[in-house]
């Protein structure tokens, strides 16, 4: 399966996109804007705006995020900015600060 | 730890910076900057459009930018690339097409190393170097031919300059070895 994986030790800089799945393990500053599922392992630290089919966060999160189907903060996830996803899943453990948008 | 590899795939554009410490494997496009302390690998569809500077590079696909490579540069068969490139290690697999500047380093200090053994060499091998000259010990036997050319009526004015010459060819010989081997050294 055609995949992408930014392994923990690695730091990008700049704007990744692209119509495949992609797994964030290290650090990233600037845009993510995938076609399909952006997973953001627990120990990546994401400092960009996040654009992706679904959008699973463990990790560190900075930035707005816009899922056209689903946002899921997962239990050990520390997210900072704007969601916007048509379904939103926080799980107990997660922390989140902003705002919300489901298209309501 | 199991992620030690990073992988862009070939449905991915990242533009920008990349740094890292793991292999890194190029599916999909880059433009920008990539610096690794490991390996990175083009593969084939890969394409890259950045400066290098890595430990270990191995293209497939293509490559624009200077590359810096520590080690090891591997440019394979179907590889294509674009740019300067320094690294002490170099392969080129028949097929791959590249165009720029390859740099391996320490030319200098390897041409410093022949040079040093070329000037020993007239020292130890002084014998030798003298049967070497008779090229141009050649000269001084044609100085015996030169009385009949200096009978030769037409080529007298010639004649009398071409003698002296000889000498001082056949001077130069006797000079020294190691005045011509210099001379090569020069040269270098």
């Amino acid at each position: 399966m055609a995949n992408t994986v930014i392994g923990s030790s690695i730091v990008i800089d700049g704007e990744i996109s692209g119509d495949e799945p992609l797994t964030i393990q290290g650090t990233v500053k600037g845009k993510i804007s995938m076609a399909q599922n952006v997973v953001i392992d627990s120990g990546a630290t994401v400092e960009a705006d996040v654009e992706g089919q679904t959008v699973t966060v463990s990790g560190k999160l900075t930035g707005n995020v816009s899922a056209r189907e689903k946002l899921e903060l997962r239990p050990e996830s520390k997210m900072v900015g704007n969601a916007k996803a048509p379904r939103i899943v926080v799980a107990d453990g997660a922390s989140f600060k902003g705002n919300v948008d489901m298209d309501v | 730890m199991a992620d030690k590899e990073t992988v862009i795939g070939p449905e991915t554009r990242i533009s920008g910076e990349i740094r890292g410490d793991e292999d890194l494997v190029i599916k999909g496009r880059v433009d920008g900057k990539i610096t690794l302390s490991q390996t990175l690998t083009v593969d084939k569809g890969g394409i890259v459009q950045a400066d290098v500077d890595v430990k270990m590079l191995v293209v497939s696909g293509t490559l624009v930018g200077n590359i810096v490579a520590s080690e090891v540069v591997q440019l394979l068969s179907t590889a294509r690339v674009v740019g300067d490139l320094a690294a002490p290690r170099v392969l080129m697999e028949s097929g791959a097409a590249y165009r720029g500047r390859v740099d391996m380093g320490d030319i200098e200090a390897a041409r410093a190393a022949v040079a040093s053994h070329v000037v020993a060499k007239p020292a130890t091998e002084s014998v030798h170097s003298r049967p070497a000259p008779p090229r141009m010990a050649a000269p001084p036997k044609s100085v015996a031919v030169a009385p009949k050319v200096a009978m030769k009526p037409p080529l007298a004015a010639p004649a009398p300059s071409a003698p002296p010459a000889f000498p001082r060819v056949s001077g130069a010989v006797s000079g020294s070895a190691p005045a011509w081997a210099k001379k090569k050294i020069r040269r270098r």
